[in-house]
């Protein structure tokens, strides 16, 4: 129980810094993605072995919910391509850019970029949600 | 006092190297990849226009299927020794380790087996 309230203690009271961010964002993100991946594989699987299935998990992602987490999954996707672009870069090409402050302001800039890029996508997506759920497209 | 010259090491590349390696030119790979898949499907398609009709039209050129069976070796492979980092920044048993890795190893061969069927064989009747 003491280990438990040491962990909320610090969990609150430690400060991540720019790395840190970046990393936790790459590892939420990635997972998820990948949680969503596995599942996008067997559905797409259903086409071959048993296509009546395929149209039942379409039902699934024409949900309401499933539309909104569509696009926290974009949101996913082009944050962990952008970053995981970053650090192939850094470790393959430059790994001399990895000091404390290019970490710092390359980290600040891929999540504007990736903040940039997502926003058409969640103005289109967030457009078919809102008419979907709605307005009876 | 001068530090000692640094003495040049040769280690035998491991695995885990070349897997490290990987993780970042499919990275490069897959930025492009499914990003284009991406902004396809869930932006101009849109999923409430996907059907098994369209999924037909798709895979009735070799191009598309070539692409998704692209996507479906580098993203799930990648996805996949992703999740063994994750598990292994945890797990530090050998044997822990080693079943994880096989389970891992499975999963990632059923699912791609699946998906591999799909694209070879495309829509059924």
């Amino acid at each position: 129980m003491q280990s438990l309230a040491k962990f909320a203690h610090a969990s609150t009271h430690y400060r991540p810094r720019d790395g840190m961010i970046a990393f936790l964002l790459h590892r939420i993100s990635g997972l998820a993605v990948l949680f969503f991946l596995s599942i996008h594989i067997i559905d797409t699987a259903m086409v071959y072995f048993h296509p009546s299935g395929y149209e039942d998990f379409l039902a699934v992602y024409r949900s309401p919910y499933f539309m909104l987490a569509e696009i926290a999954l974009v949101a996913g996707v082009i944050y962990h391509g952008l970053n995981g672009f970053r650090i192939a870069l850094f470790d393959l090409v430059l790994p001399s850019a990895w000091t404390i402050d290019r970490e710092r302001l390359s980290v600040r800039l891929t999540i504007l970029l990736a903040f940039i890029l997502w926003l058409p996508a969640g103005v289109i997506m967030g457009g078919n949600f809102i008419g979907y759920t709605f307005l009876g497209w | 006092m001068a530090p000692p010259a640094a003495t040049p090491v040769t280690t035998r590349r491991s695995w885990l190297t070349v897997a490290w390696t990987l993780m970042r030119l499919s990275a490069i790979l897959l930025v492009p990849l499914v990003w284009i898949h991406v902004v396809i499907q869930d932006m101009l398609v849109g999923v409430h226009r996907i059907n098994l009709e369209y999924v037909a039209m798709r895979w009735a050129s070799l191009g598309w299927r070539i692409y998704d069976a692209g996507l479906l070796c580098f993203a799930f492979a990648h996805g996949t020794n992703g999740l063994r980092q994750v598990l292994e920044d945890y797990i530090h048993g050998r044997r822990a380790r080693r079943v994880i890795r096989v389970l891992l190893f499975c999963f990632w061969l059923g699912i791609t087996a699946l998906g591999a069927a799909a694209v070879i064989g495309g829509v059924g009747s």
